[in-house]
């Protein structure tokens, strides 16, 4: 049942954001340059909605409709996550996608957005291996340790 | 080129993320899927962990194309396209420099939206409509190299379009 329904809703998702026009290329670079800011208006008018919505549910609803707890929190405060943001922000931009919009587009028959969803899947491996090598090496006895590495 | 007004297009998706904690329980965000992925062919524990371990994840992925698919064959374009506007005014028309480029980006959202824990979904939208701190920093990020790099790209290449 949750797997149909997160089907089902990754379905609404990529409707909307096509609709959006945040599948568009050009649309994701004119907001970039301050040429078109349709998409600042989407992503407002987005945050503002699931926040009224989300603040009703938390209050009114003691758990999901399907069953189990509602687990919608706020991610933790980590270290690094402006650079982080900023590597992201330039294969946003580099690409004109995010992880969302990228498989929309496929759907749209954007054929070239098969190689973008393959680098983001590949950048996503690439991250687990470094941290679970970075995870390894912490628990072995004072390895030499590059100066580099450990600030990271 | 149509679509929907920034009012309707916001709205739809903010409405969409409240019935999706409501009905499931679960918070938008699309970054986690690709983990959940690589967690199909790798034995890495790092994807077998929760977020990623979660099976829904899997399903949620496959739902875009699809949503994409109906609204572009709705929309009377579903044409088969590997032209992507005003990309070729900066870097050409060649298909390798496209498909290139695209990885490149791509291997760089895919890194950055795991080292920040959440993408333009989990932290912009969702994470923002919490007001959480975490979400407003990597936000920031998002849109500071986005603003930056494009700048940068247009000044460099010189693009028209």
């Amino acid at each position: 049942m949750m797997n149909l329904a997160a089907l089902l809703f990754g379905c609404g998702f990529g409707f909307a954001l096509s609709r959006a026009r945040a599948t568009d290329y050009d649309t994701i670079l004119a907001m970039f340059r301050f040429r078109d800011l349709h998409l600042m208006g989407v992503i407002g008018v987005a945050i503002t909605t699931a926040a009224i919505g989300l603040a009703i549910v938390r209050r009114r609803a003691r758990h999901a409709v399907l069953g189990g707890a509602i687990d919608v929190q706020p991610k933790p405060v980590q270290p690094g996550l402006f650079p982080a943001g900023l590597v992201f922000g330039t294969g946003w931009a580099l690409s004109g996608g995010c992880p969302g919009t990228v498989l929309a587009q496929i759907g749209e028959l954007k054929l070239y957005a098969i190689c973008t969803a393959a680098g983001i899947l590949a950048g996503t491996y690439a991250f687990g291996i470094h941290r679970s090598r970075r995870a390894a090496t912490r628990t072995q006895p004072a390895p030499p340790a590059h100066p580099s590495h450990a600030t990271l | 080129m149509g679509g929907w007004p920034f009012w309707l297009s916001g709205f739809a998706i903010g409405l969409l993320v409240v019935l999706f904690a409501w009905i499931a329980g679960k918070a938008f965000g699309v970054s986690s899927s690709y983990g959940s992925v690589c967690g199909v062919v790798s034995k890495n524990s790092f994807f077998k962990n929760k977020p990623f371990g979660e099976r829904w994840r899997l399903w949620f992925l496959l739902g875009f194309p699809l949503g994409g698919l109906l609204s572009a064959a709705l929309a009377g374009r579903l044409h088969p396209t590997l032209r992507i506007g005003g990309f070729e005014t900066l870097f050409g028309e060649s298909l390798v420099v496209k498909g290139v480029v695209l990885v490149a980006g791509g291997f760089l959202i895919g890194y950055g939206a795991r080292w920040a824990n959440g993408c333009t979904s989990g932290h912009s939208i969702t994470g923002l409509a919490q007001g959480s701190r975490s979400s407003l920093v990597a936000t920031l990020g998002f849109f500071a190299a986005g603003v930056v790099v494009t700048q940068l790209l247009f000044l460099v290449l010189g693009g028209t379009a």
